[in-house]
């Protein structure tokens, strides 16, 4: 078993007077990829600084491969590692060649005129590996941003280290571009076994890329784990004083990390007016999380259990009428629709479509009507029944002819409830 | 980019060899014969040109590079004002009637001792960071300027005159002896900084980098700092205060040739080496008797000349 590729026990760091980092330890083993988070402050550099070697630990120590990082001499040090920085500024107009070039400078020999054919062939494959060897002869300060970046990395493969550290490296670069560089990255450690740490402001893509977190807070190593384990919403809100909602993609199980909503005018518009939603089939999502960005109090049914409209508006804290999955509207479920509709102070009818099983919703609109409750129905039912004598268009129309409030987008209900349908107006 | 460094190597030699052919005493190639007095006085005269060019253009790319800064020069961090009050203590003190050393040696004590004061006021617990080196080196250059000027006042006239000459600068070799030394110091340093040119080209990428990068960052910036500090004092002892080259030869050679040091550096000494012998050709003859300060030269004849590079090739060597 050869040495982790870093191995911290008990690290404090800091700058003359003051403590930075306390008491870190942690052991990453060589082949990992491991994304460092913290908020500004955190110690994220100040480590960053005892891995290279730039600082010199207040106590503890700080091994890279077994050796102590800090008393490894400085080519010793980049035959083992590599940095990525965030961006490097040359004044002078280098090539992108001679830059990776730059990467043989302990390797090469100082004596020799040319480069030897091991550092022209380290250079090359830096150059192809990362895309760049069309862009070789351009000075470096001419490239894009991750055009640059590219180049840096490749700066860091001519080194041919076993640990590459990468210092916010794609901070600064547009979605797009961070994605190429950490697919490039990712790559890297999967088919040359490479150890990458990287230092990170970008949650959600730490998360989808490493397969470790380190979360640090004001000098202590906060969590250390999978990313599911380490970005909690509780986490979050500790580190970064912030609230987040962490959910897992349906789709990838990638985490996804949402500042919690909101509120238009803090949300003073519909503060204690409560509407009720009748939506389905994932439809009424929009209609929703717009309502609930203007503060109204909400209740959604029937709905049938496992629709995405009934996850959003639990998610969202509203009261729910629910059918069993794939069933009928039982009249019980709609009894139990009937009695949070009838406290409302609106009915909304989001676009959902309608077929036999979900036509009985429609009572809840009827009765609404008849009951003098305002009425707001999304227009354009023709494209959403799917009922066999399209009962549901015929309906609708009854129920618009009798005065119901047609809408279009969401904006234009929002609208139209503030106009209508006012706190005093609750029943 | 050989074939640039090709027609340096080749247009070198010969534009040398036609320096030797101007003179005081007329136009005309000199016969090399060891009893021929206007040869050996010429050929003493363009070495003398093309070493401290030479050590001037090197010790440029140096600074530049290391301070990261294009208005870098030789005499950027105080040693010109340093040399300037260690000659004209040397000057006024009478020394200079003593012989052709006191005054070259007052110089190189003078450079020396002012750099290692820049150095110390910037030392920060071991190391000197970019900007405090080069904040340091303007003030230590005012204060002993300042002092400079208030000697000069008081000077007596045929003092004023010798210090003013030699602070323009003046290639006439007092002594082979001089020559041999101080072209030793430069020619060292030259070579020095060439084998520094590895860790000068991580060092234009910021000190960290050269680290990251493997480079024992103190050690190259300290080793660069002495080579140049060599140099220049060693150029300034030998022909006093020659400016512009090492300002303009690094720029224009790094505009043509790429900002690669292996290649920059012998190449900044070839430019530098003839470009301050044609200068001082130059000097010599177009008002002969009348001799111009060949510092004079090396600025009419290189700002136009730079201008015209810097808008031609907008960006070839130092982005901005």
């Amino acid at each position: 078993m050869s040495a982790p590729a870093i191995e911290i026990r008990a690290l404090s760091a800091g700058y003359r007077d003051t403590l930075v980092l306390r008491e870190i330890s942690c052991s990453i083993a060589a082949g990992e990829i491991v994304g460092i988070l913290g908020p500004n402050g955190a110690g994220k550099s100040t480590l960053f600084r005892c891995l290279t070697g730039l600082l010199r630990p207040a106590a503890g120590t700080v091994r890279i491969f077994g050796h102590d990082a800090f008393s490894l001499s400085a080519p010793e040090r980049a035959r083992l590692v590599a940095v990525v920085p965030q961006e490097v500024e040359t004044p002078m107009a280098f090539t992108v060649e001679e830059v990776v070039g730059m990467g043989r400078t302990v390797a090469r020999s100082r004596w020799a005129g040319a480069p030897g054919a091991r550092d022209r062939q380290a250079v090359e494959r830096a150059l192809a590996y990362t895309d760049t060897a069309d862009l070789r002869h351009r000075p470096l300060s001419s490239l894009s941003g991750g055009e640059k970046q590219r180049a840096l990395v490749a700066l860091a493969l001519a080194q041919e280290p076993r640990l590459i550290l990468m210092d916010e490296a794609t901070s600064h670069l547009d979605l797009n571009h961070r994605l190429e560089i950490l697919q490039l990255v990712e790559r890297l450690q999967s088919e040359q076994g490479l150890t990458v740490v990287m230092i990170s402001h970008d949650l959600q893509l730490a998360a989808e890329f490493c397969q470790r977190l380190l979360l640090l807070d004001r000098g202590r190593l906060m969590a250390d784990g999978a990313p599911a384990a380490v970005l909690t919403e509780e986490h979050i809100k500790r580190v970064y004083h912030c609230a987040v909602r962490v959910q897992s993609d349906p789709q990838s199980g990638a985490l996804h990390l949402m500042p919690t909503p909101r509120l238009p005018n803090g949300g003073a518009v519909g503060r204690g007016v409560h509407v009720h939603v009748v939506a389905g089939g994932g439809c009424g999502e929009e209609t929703l999380r717009r309502l609930a960005l203007c503060g109204y109090t909400l209740s959604v049914g029937v709905l049938n259990q496992g629709d995405l409209d009934a996850e959003v508006a639990d998610a969202l804290g509203a009261k729910l009428a629910l059918e069993k999955p794939f069933s009928h509207v039982s009249s019980a479920a709609l009894a139990a629709a009937q009695a949070l509709s009838k406290q409302a102070a609106a009915v909304v009818l989001s676009p959902a479509p309608f077929g036999p099983g979900n036509l009985p919703n429609l009572e809840l609109l009827e009765a609404a009507q008849a009951a003098g409750q305002p009425v707001f129905i999304c227009d354009e039912i023709e494209a959403r029944d799917y009922t066999p004598g399209h009962t549901a268009i015929a309906r609708v129309k009854a129920l618009l002819a009798a005065g119901a409030v047609a809408w279009h987008t969401p904006t234009d209900l929002t609208e139209r409830l503030r106009e209508r349908v006012t706190v005093g107006s609750q029943q | 980019m050989n074939r640039r460094f090709a027609i340096l190597l080749l247009l070198a030699p010969l534009l040398l060899a036609l320096c030797l052919a101007f003179g005081a005493s007329g136009f005309g190639f000199p016969v090399p014969a060891w009893d021929n007095e206007i040869f050996w006085l010429r050929l003493t005269r363009v070495l003398a040109g093309f070493v401290t060019g030479a050590a001037l253009a090197v010790a440029g790319v140096v600074l530049q590079a290391v301070l990261r800064n294009p208005l870098a020069e030789p005499y950027v961090l105080g040693v010109s004002s340093g040399a300037g009050l260690g000659a004209a203590v040397a000057i006024l003190g009478g020394l200079g009637a003593l012989g052709a050393w006191p005054v070259p040696l007052a110089a190189f004590v003078g450079s020396v001792l002012s750099l290692t004061l820049v150095y110390g006021l910037a030392n920060d617990h071991g190391r000197a960071p970019i900007y405090g080196l080069i904040l340091s080196g303007v003030i230590v250059s005012a204060v002993a300027s300042s002092l400079l000027m208030f000697m000069v006042t008081l000077a007596p006239v045929e003092g004023l005159h010798s210090v003013l000459w030699w602070m323009l600068g003046n290639l006439e070799v007092g002594s082979v002896q001089l020559l041999a030394v101080a072209a030793t110091g430069m020619l060292t340093g030259c070579a020095a900084a060439w084998m520094l040119a590895p860790e000068l080209n991580a060092l234009t990428l910021g000190t960290d980098m050269a680290h990251h990068l493997g480079v024992r960052t103190r050690l190259a910036v300290g080793g660069a700092l002495i080579c140049a500090t060599l140099i220049t004092a060693s150029a300034v002892a030998l022909a006093g205060l020659i400016g512009f080259v090492g300002l303009i030869v690094p720029h224009a050679l790094r505009a043509w040739l790429g900002p690669e040091h292996r290649r920059l550096i012998p190449a900044a000494a070839l430019g530098g080496g003839v470009f301050l012998a044609v200068c001082d050709a130059l000097a010599r003859t177009v008002l002969a008797p009348v001799e111009i300060p060949v510092g004079v030269v090396t600025a009419l004849l290189g700002g136009p000349f730079f201008l015209l590079l810097l808008r031609r090739r907008r960006g070839g060597g130092w982005l901005e």
